[in-house]
This record gives C-alpha cells, sequence and structure tokens, in this order.
C-alpha cells in the first residue's frame, strides 16, 4: 500500500470537534476519575504486598510469578472461568436470538410473551440465585426429585466440580432477558423495506433471515457478544451467593478469587495481581473480537470507504 | 395447459404457502407457551416458597404448591421489611442516576458514532478498555475518595458516577444503535442549517428512543442489583435501599427464608413496572422504524 | 430533554447530604454489628438503656450486611471511618488486633468480680489482646421422637458416644423408601428418607474433630500448622464418610448449618452437631421435641468453645467506647434478650463453677433447656469446663487467610467424595503453613 497515512487527508471541522468534546466531557470526567486512576492506583498495588492496615512492602513480580508458579488454584481458576463464559455467551445468545426472533413474529400476546422472557432479568439477582438453589440442591432439591422419582441417579448439579459450572450457566441463559430486549429492540430496527424487496424479489423467509435480517443485525450481534462475554468473564456472584468457589476450583472463578484474596483474606496486592490477570485476559477476548469484526460487521448508517 | 389450471395451481400454492405459515405460526406459538413455562418455573417456586412456612419449605418431597397458602407472611413480613421506605429510598438513587446515565450515555454514543474529532479512536479505546475493569477492582480507591470527601452513608456516591456517561456498555450501545440510523437524515438536516446539537435531540434522539429506554431498563437492572457498593456505602437503617432491606431477614446465625422470599417477590415489583412502563416505548420504536425510509 | 434534565439535576440537589450533627452536647458513638430484624431491635433496646442510665454519651447503631461485614468493616478501616465500637468476627479479632486497629482491653476486667474464662480470650502470641462477648460450644443435639420411633435409647450425656457407636447408631437410624438400612441387603442409598446423623462440616467447625481424634490444626502458640497429621486427616476423611460411604447423613458440599432448621427440624436427621447458640436461635421456633447431649468421641472427649467479641477501636472517642463496651459486655446487660432466650453462654467462670451462678440461668424458667436441669448442667456447664479447647482463631494468626480461604474450598472437594482428605490436605499444607506467617 502506497496511501499516506489518513490523518494528513482528514480535516476535522472546529465546530464538530467542539460538539464532540462537550458530548463526551461527563464520560470523559468518568473515565478519568472513576475507571483510570483508580485501576492504576489498584494495578500498582499489585506490586506490593499488603494486608490492607498493615505497611506496604514492596515485592516487584513476585505476586504474579506465585499466580503462575505456585498457586495450585491460578490455572484451575482461569480454566474454569473461560468455561463458564463460553457456556454462557454461546447457550444465552442462541436462547435468546430464538426468543427475540420468535417475539418479533405477530404472535397472539406478544407483550405478554416478552414480560415472560425479560422478567427473570429484572429480579433481584441474588433472589435469584437462591431460588436456584432450592431446584438445583442435591438432597432437597426439586431437580433430582424429579430424577429419582424417574427412576433416575441423583445428580450434583451444584455439589461436583465438573457439573457445577454448567449449572451455573444455565441461570446465566435464564438470566439472559437483557440481551433480548436488545435484540428485539434491533429487530425493529431492520427496514422493513428491506423485507418487502426481498419479497417482492422471492426470497424465502429463511434467505431473508440470513441474507437482511442477521447482516442488519451484526452491530446489535456484536455487542450482545461484547456484553455477554465481559460480564460472564467477570462472573462472580452465582459463586458468592451459592457454591462459595467450590468444589475443588469447581466455581472459583477469577473474580471471586480476586475478591476472595483481596477482600476475605486481606491480601490486597495479590488480589490485584489477579485483577490485571483478568484484565488482560478480557481485554485479548475483546481485542479478537473487535479484530474480527471489521470482517462481519454492517453498518447502515456508515459511509462509505 | 389451459389458463384457467395455471390459475387454479396458482392459487393452490398461494394456499398451501399460506398454510404452511400457519402451521409455523402455531409451531412457534407452542415453542413460545412451552419456553415461557420453563422460564417461568423458578419464580413460580420463589412466589410459592413465599407462601410457605420454613418448616414446610424443607419438607421432602417437595411441595408444588403450598400446602396452606399462609398470605399472612406478607403482612407479617411487612412487619420488619419497610417496603415503602426502602423503596423511597432506592428510588432517590435509581431516578436521577438512570436519567443521568441516560442522558450522558446518549450523548457519548452519538459523539463516538457521527462526529469526528482528533483522538476519537483513543478515547474509544479507552472507554472500551473500561469495560474490561471488574467494577470491585476500583471499589476502594473509590471509597477512599469518597470519604475524604465525607459522603459515606450519603447517596451521592451512588448517584453521581452514572452522570459520567452511564458506564462504557451504554455509551457503547448507543453508538451502535446511532450507527444504524441511515447518515442521509443528518445529512439533510445540515443542508437545513441544523447543528450537532439539534441533529442530536431532533434526529438521532427520536431514532433510537427504543435503544434509550433500553439503557435506561440496563441501568435500572444494575444498580438494583448492586449490593456490593450499597452495603459499601450505606450502613444506616434509615438510609437502606431494598437490596440491603432484603439482608434483614439473614441473621448471625439462621435465616428466615419464608420472609426472605417474601421480600424477594415484594422487591420484584418495582422492576415489573418500569419494564412494564418501558415496553410501551419499544412498540413506539416499532412504528418509529417504518418511517425511517 | 432539557425539562428532564433540570428535574433531575433537581431531585439530584434535593437530595439530603446532611451529616449528623444533634446539637446535645454529648459525644456520638457509633457501634456496628451485623443480624437480622430481631437481633437489631435487641441491640437497639439495649443501647437505649445505656443512651438513657447517662447523659455524656450517646450509642449509634450502624448495621453492616452480615455476609460482607468483614470486608465492609474493613474498608472503613482502610478509609479510617472506623466505627467507635462494635462487632468483630472472630476470625477477623487478631488481624485488627495485629495491625494496631483495635484499643488494648487487656485491663478491662481487672479487679472485677467476673472474670470472663480464659478460654475465651483471644491472645496474640500470648497476650490478650480481647474477650468474647460470650461463650459458644459445639454440641449435639437429637429429635427424640425419632429415637422413639426406631425404639434407639437416648444418647447419653455422661457417656458420649464413641465414633463407631455414633456410626452404628446413626446406621440404625437411617432406612430408605423400602425402610431398609444401611448395610442391609437391598438398601438403596438413591431413596433414603431418613437419615441417621449429620455433622457440620463448616469449616471452622472440623477443628473439633481434629481435637477428638488426637491431633491438632495448629499448635498452640499459633506458629505452626500441623493439619497434615494422620490423625487430623482422618478426622476430616471420617466425616466425608458418613455421607459418602455409611450413607448415614446428607450429602452437604458447600457448608451450610441446616443440621438443626433443615436437619432436625423437619425430621429428616436424627442427630447433628451444631454449637450452642441453637438453643436460642432455632429451637424455640421448631415445634419438636430435642435432646442435648456431648459430641461423639473420636479418641478424646473435647468439644470447641468460641465467640466473636466486641472490640473497641482506636480513635477520637475510644474511652467513650471502652466505657461502653464494657458495659455492654457484660452478661446483665444482655441478660434477657440473649442470655435467657439461650443465644448465649455465660463467659464469666462465676456461671460455670459456684451454683449461685449456674442457677441465674440454666435454673431460669425462661431458659430453653431448663426442663431437664441435669443434662443442661452436664452438657452446658461440665462440657465447657473440662472439655472445652479454644478454637483456633483466638491464637493463631490469619484465620481468615487459612481457615475462610484455603481450608474452605479444598474441603469441599473431600465432601463431594471427588478427592480424599489425604490428597487434599497435602497439597494444600506447604500454603497454609506460610498463610500462618505472614504479618
Amino acid at each position: 500500500m502506497t496511501a499516506l497515512p489518513k490523518r494528513h487527508t482528514v480535516r476535522y471541522n472546529r465546530a464538530e470537534t467542539r460538539a464532540a468534546w462537550i458530548c463526551l466531557l461527563p464520560s470523559v470526567i468518568g473515565l478519568i476519575c472513576i475507571t483510570y486512576i483508580p485501576m492504576i492506583a489498584s494495578f500498582t498495588l499489585s506490586l506490593f504486598s499488603w494486608n490492607g492496615l498493615g505497611e506496604m512492602k514492596y515485592l516487584g513480580l513476585d505476586n504474579y510469578i506465585r499466580l503462575f508458579t505456585r498457586d495450585t488454584k491460578f490455572y484451575g481458576s482461569l480454566l474454569t472461568t473461560l468455561e463458564y463464559a463460553s457456556l454462557s455467551v454461546v447457550g444465552s445468545i442462541i436462547y435468546s436470538m430464538i426468543i427475540a426472533m420468535l417475539l418479533n413474529r405477530k404472535v397472539p400476546a406478544r407483550g405478554f410473551f416478552r414480560a415472560v422472557f425479560y422478567l427473570p432479568y429484572v429480579l433481584p439477582v441474588l433472589a435469584v440465585y437462591l431460588g436456584w438453589k432450592w431446584l438445583f440442591d442435591y438432597n432437597h432439591g426439586l431437580f433430582n426429585y424429579l430424577i429419582k422419582l424417574g427412576g433416575g441417579i441423583s445428580v450434583k448439579f451444584l455439589d461436583s466440580s465438573a457439573m457445577v459450572t454448567p449449572s451455573l450457566a444455565l441461570i446465566a441463559v435464564w438470566l439472559s432477558g437483557n440481551l433480548i430486549v436488545i435484540f428485539l429492540a434491533g429487530l425493529q430496527n431492520v427496514p422493513r423495506t428491506y423485507h418487502e424487496a426481498a419479497e417482492i424479489d422471492g426470497a424465502n423467509a429463511w434467505q431473508r433471515f440470513w441474507r437482511i435480517t442477521i447482516p442488519c443485525m451484526t452491530p446489535i450481534i456484536f455487542y450482545n457478544l461484547l456484553m455477554s462475554l465481559v460480564t460472564n468473564l467477570q462472573v462472580i456472584t452465582p459463586a458468592l451467593s451459592l457454591t462459595q468457589g467450590g468444589p475443588g476450583t469447581g466455581s472459583y472463578y477469577m473474580c471471586y478469587m480476586l475478591y476472595s484474596q483481596a477482600f476475605k483474606s486481606h491480601k490486597y496486592g495479590y488480589g490485584s495481581a489477579v485483577a490485571v490477570l483478568l484484565f488482560l485476559i478480557i481485554a485479548v477476548f475483546t481485542g479478537i473480537l473487535f479484530a474480527t469484526s471489521k470482517g462481519w460487521i454492517f453498518y447502515e448508517g456508515d459511509e462509505k470507504e | 395447459m389451459s389458463v384457467h389450471t395455471a390459475i387454479q395451481k396458482r392459487r393452490g400454492r398461494m394456499l398451501s404457502k399460506s398454510r404452511r405459515e400457519k402451521t409455523v405460526g402455531i409451531l412457534c406459538l407452542i415453542l413460545l407457551i412451552a419456553l415461557a413455562l420453563m422460564v417461568m418455573f423458578p419464580i413460580y417456586w420463589i412466589f410459592r416458597s413465599s407462601l410457605m412456612s420454613n418448616g414446610e419449605l424443607y419438607a421432602y418431597p417437595p411441595a408444588f404448591t403450598p400446602p396452606a397458602w399462609r398470605f399472612e407472611n406478607y403482612p407479617e413480613t411487612l412487619k420488619s421489611f419497610e417496603y415503602l421506605k426502602f423503596l423511597g429510598n432506592t428510588m432517590t438513587i435509581l431516578i436521577p442516576a438512570v436519567a443521568g446515565a441516560v442522558v450522558t450515555a446518549t450523548m457519548g454514543g452519538y459523539a463516538f458514532a457521527r462526529l469526528r474529532f482528533r483522538g476519537q479512536k483513543f478515547l474509544f479505546t479507552l472507554c472500551v478498555g473500561s469495560m474490561l475493569l471488574p467494577s470491585m477492582v476500583t471499589l476502594i480507591p473509590i471509597f477512599l475518595a469518597w470519604s475524604r470527601l465525607g459522603l459515606v452513608n450519603t447517596y451521592w456516591p451512588l448517584i453521581l458516577p452514572h452522570f459520567c456517561g452511564g458506564g462504557a456498555f451504554n455509551i457503547f450501545l448507543i453508538r451502535q444503535f446511532v450507527k444504524t440510523v441511515p447518515r442521509e437524515l443528518d445529512e439533510a438536516a445540515t443542508i437545513d442549517g441544523c447543528g450537532y446539537f439539534r441533529i442530536l435531540v431532533f434526529i438521532i434522539v427520536p431514532a433510537i428512543k427504543s435503544a434509550m429506554i433500553v439503557v435506561g431498563l440496563l441501568k435500572f437492572i444494575e444498580l438494583w442489583n448492586d449490593l456490593l457498593q450499597q452495603v459499601t456505602y450505606i450502613t444506616r437503617r434509615d438510609r437502606y435501599t431494598l437490596a440491603l432491606g432484603l439482608n434483614i431477614f439473614r441473621g448471625s446465625f439462621n435465616d428466615d427464608w419464608s420472609s426472605i422470599m417474601c421480600a424477594t417477590c415484594l422487591s420484584f415489583i418495582p422492576g415489573i413496572v418500569f419494564y412494564l412502563i418501558g415496553q410501551k416505548y419499544f412498540v413506539e420504536g416499532i412504528v418509529m422504524t417504518g418511517m425511517k425510509n | 430533554m432539557k425539562k428532564l434534565l433540570a428535574i433531575v439535576l433537581c431531585l439530584a440537589l434535593a437530595l439530603p447530604a446532611l451529616a449528623l450533627a444533634e446539637g446535645d452536647g454529648r459525644v456520638h458513638i457509633t457501634y456496628s454489628f451485623w443480624g437480622d430484624q430481631t437481633e437489631f431491635e435487641s441491640v437497639q433496646k439495649v443501647l437505649d438503656e445505656y443512651n438513657q442510665m447517662q447523659d455524656k454519651v450517646f450509642v449509634e447503631p450502624m448495621q453492616i450486611a452480615n455476609e460482607q461485614y468483614t470486608e465492609t468493616l474493613v474498608n472503613y478501616a482502610i478509609a479510617d471511618q472506623l466505627p467507635d465500637c462494635g462487632m468483630v468476627n472472630e476470625n477477623s479479632v487478631l488481624y485488627f488486633a495485629r495491625n494496631g486497629v483495635m484499643a488494648d482491653v487487656s485491663d478491662m476486667y481487672a479487679g472485677e468480680e467476673l472474670q470472663p474464662m480464659d478460654c475465651i480470650t483471644f491472645k496474640d502470641d500470648g497476650t490478650p489482646v480481647g474477650y468474647s462477648s460470650c461463650n459458644e460450644i459445639l454440641i449435639m443435639y437429637y429429635n427424640k421422637d425419632m429415637f422413639d420411633a426406631a425404639g434407639e435409647p437416648y444418647p447419653s450425656a455422661d457417656k458420649p458416644y464413641t465414633w463407631d457407636e455414633f456410626v452404628e447408631v446413626a446406621k440404625r437410624l437411617t432406612f430408605d423408601e423400602a425402610g431398609k438400612h444401611p448395610g442391609e441387603e437391598g438398601f438403596n442409598p438413591e431413596k433414603i428418607v431418613q437419615y441417621g446423623a449429620f455433622v457440620n462440616n463448616w469449616t471452622w467447625q472440623m477443628e473439633v474433630w481434629a481435637l477428638s481424634n488426637g491431633g491438632a490444626w495448629f499448635s498452640d502458640d499459633g506458629k505452626q500448622c500441623l493439619i497434615n497429621s494422620p490423625e487430623v486427616i482422618e478426622s476430616i476423611q471420617k466425616v466425608a464418610d458418613l455421607a459418602l460411604v455409611e450413607h448415614v447423613a446428607p450429602l452437604n458440599v458447600i457448608p451450610e448449618d441446616n443440621g438443626v432448621g433443615v436437619g432436625i427440624g423437619s425430621k429428616t436427621v436424627a442427630m447433628t452437631t451444631d454449637g450452642t447458640w441453637r438453643l436460642g436461635t432455632d429451637f424455640p421456633n421448631l415445634d419438636i421435641n430435642y435432646g442435648i447431649a456431648p459430641l461423639p468421641v473420636m479418641k478424646e472427649e473435647v468439644t470447641l468453645c468460641t465467640s466473636g467479641l466486641t472490640g473497641v477501636f482506636k480513635g477520637k472517642h475510644q474511652q467513650e467506647a471502652y466505657d461502653f463496651v464494657k458495659w455492654y459486655t457484660r452478661e446483665e446487660s444482655n441478660w434477657d434478650s440473649l442470655v435467657l432466650t439461650g443465644i448465649w453462654l455465660p463467659k464469666s467462670e462465676y456461671f460455670y463453677k459456684t451454683e449461685e451462678g449456674i442457677s441465674k440461668w440454666l435454673g431460669n424458667e425462661k431458659y430453653p433447656y431448663n426442663k431437664d436441669m441435669e443434662t443442661g448442667r452436664k452438657v452446658l456447664v461440665d462440657y465447657t469446663m473440662n472439655n472445652a479447647k479454644p478454637a483456633c482463631w483466638y491464637y493463631t494468626p490469619n484465620t481468615q487467610i487459612t481457615t475462610n480461604e484455603i481450608l474452605f474450598t479444598a474441603l469441599q472437594s473431600v465432601w463431594s467424595g471427588e478427592r480424599t482428605a489425604e490428597d487434599v490436605i497435602n497439597e494444600i499444607y506447604p500454603d497454609l503453613c506460610e498463610a500462618i506467617q505472614i504479618d
């Protein structure tokens, strides 16, 4: 490529720049004051040993070396976090897309159904986990009661390191009403004229779905993917309210590890090191998502280049 | 082949097409009902638990319907769960915070999606970067700052941060939606002599109203569930929110489950109401997109 | 939009950001605690009493959610915003004391008639740093009706079960849908209707079994970790095997205290081990005929004593807080609300060693277990005096790391039967040794 770097050719409009900064002022203040300064403070802490009340001791990279070489739970924590995130991202995207498509049809009592699928999301999340616990419980739970009624052998939904993450991911899928709403809002923004034109051209429903709905939805799909990826990699609530990290490292998600190390064990430096690594891992995944996004996202409102 | 049979054939095809669509419609409905029942079940389970005594809750096998419908659990729970007060406190935080988030996120999202300025990419990267950070990482530094300002046990630390763009997710969501608005619309407006803010208010905002409502809802739920921040900042009983109030049934030694479940069911109400209000606007969103092109 | 913005701003500005400056000339101090509504009311009552009986100090309650209590308190400590005094969970007493946050209270009971027992005195390297607000020990509860139904004699208060007897009795009390007991031909562990026993496996309570089996988690000076001894490993495995091998106990992988409320309360379990506070917190609400007995014995007859404390935090109003705590933690101040309800056992020796003292609580007709004075004496009084050892957090630093973090997660794999106690303990042993050395 021989083209000159772009910035030499773009000329910024002064009024536009001013408008942009005014619009972004609150966000920039927020980014600086409530994200980046505290973040730098926290990340610096990862080079120290600090119990919260005593003296800080500079350790260099010891916290990190320890995490990678001596911590018996770190790799387990990493793997189980990835497992949870992949299960719940894939599960909830597919689930919410299906529900959104169904709800976008002309079905009777659409408003009611919409409310039903969204409902889990508006409920206080801690209460929701407590409710699920009674379904999953090994001794008294409803699911195992039904399994035993059918002559099966009880399943350790939350009580085995193999089952705990899939079980919790199921709750995450159930909770993904927010994705449904966003998908629905996106579906409604797909211009009807496109569909009408395609129908006149003889495209069937399946073709219209793949050629029109999906491409028009790509920005929304991208957003939902990104949001559920980031939030699910930061999973902590189920571990806090249901399983306390176990069994083994079955639900010892990185965010829970960070919480447990920093806030419960008062090893703030070590917890910060976990935070830094979690941040980097999420950054890598988000980076991959963004890097591939150019290839598959279609912005209707974008100028053609 | 006569013209007559050709017409008949065509009619038959159209008939079969509409019949097929009908079948698909019914199948979809059945699927929806089945899924809806599955989704509602855990909620039903919480509700039925709220009408049982603690002893009945742990009986085995589990009862599908409460053995005795103990509606008296609710008045009993309300004696210690000061619902209206907690609700009022929660709303004092929620209303300004949600409004602040919607307004500032819309401004931010618009700037990122439509306006060109130096440093846009860098700022956007910073913005996306901030999503990658679990909120508890910054809990202590921010708490330190608020306590230096002497604002612990006020609602400021729970409200003001939401006036700063409402979180990268929401800015990003708005940006995505603004990008789906055809650019011709603001170009036309520019020709008519509209400035950037007028475009935002008169073109973009009406076009992405549904997204703004979604942001409002997301923020509402986020704050609703944000126990960690509320626990940290509010320790005075008269300033408790609903989320904190739910904790008062969890004692040092034992938990009063049926009261927890009653209080839980009561705390479902505002979320549902908010949703029902928001839903009206989703429908408006459909009407709007119809006239877009 | 602008209108909306204006409304929002007005709303925001109208919010009360009032600092509490009541000009009554009294020193206002805060007392932090956790607990539910009943506890809130009883605390408020005691505070009201103190606020009325003198006019120099006014105590305000500060209620923090139970599950986030210690974390929140530490956040406040970091921000230099600690309350003047407050409840401190057992596992963070030494943490606060060693980091110089708590005021020295070692002379609080000097020259007093009522001396707190040594067993419930927190010691850092041998120096007393705090006294528990009350005493609690671990005992065994059983449902008399379930024993009657099985034709089984009640557990004796004089002669506790040996572990093997305990397992045998539990087997006789366990049966499946067909009425078969574990070990019998055709017994189906998938269809158990009633369990014989439940041993509370909440991590800290497991220490009692280590002691019972002749081992110990930590050395008496709190400087060495002894948890990898065969005795300790065996004690953990024995408890896990109750559910995994013997099928006499329900599986409890995520430790929960439900032996009483769920277990013997709903007649799904016949015997359970738990703390004495259950006498006051659970049993009055459970309509069952229950009895108490000492814990079963692996090798040594022993129980664990423990309780949180009310700490005085350093600060401007340290002296006022000290006086309040001294008054507040006397048995008399909480006599009706906590001692006579059965939630607290008294903390002073006087109430165990003198007839007069014993009759004041155990002999009071309001006390939940006064119907059977003789058993009560043996299980609550003599057992505390003769067999109680302090839990490890009374003398071992960093239990917030060892018990709460490392052991808690690791033992879950043992409870679920995925790994053996030996395997798990050997893996975490180096971490535990290191954790107690951290300053």
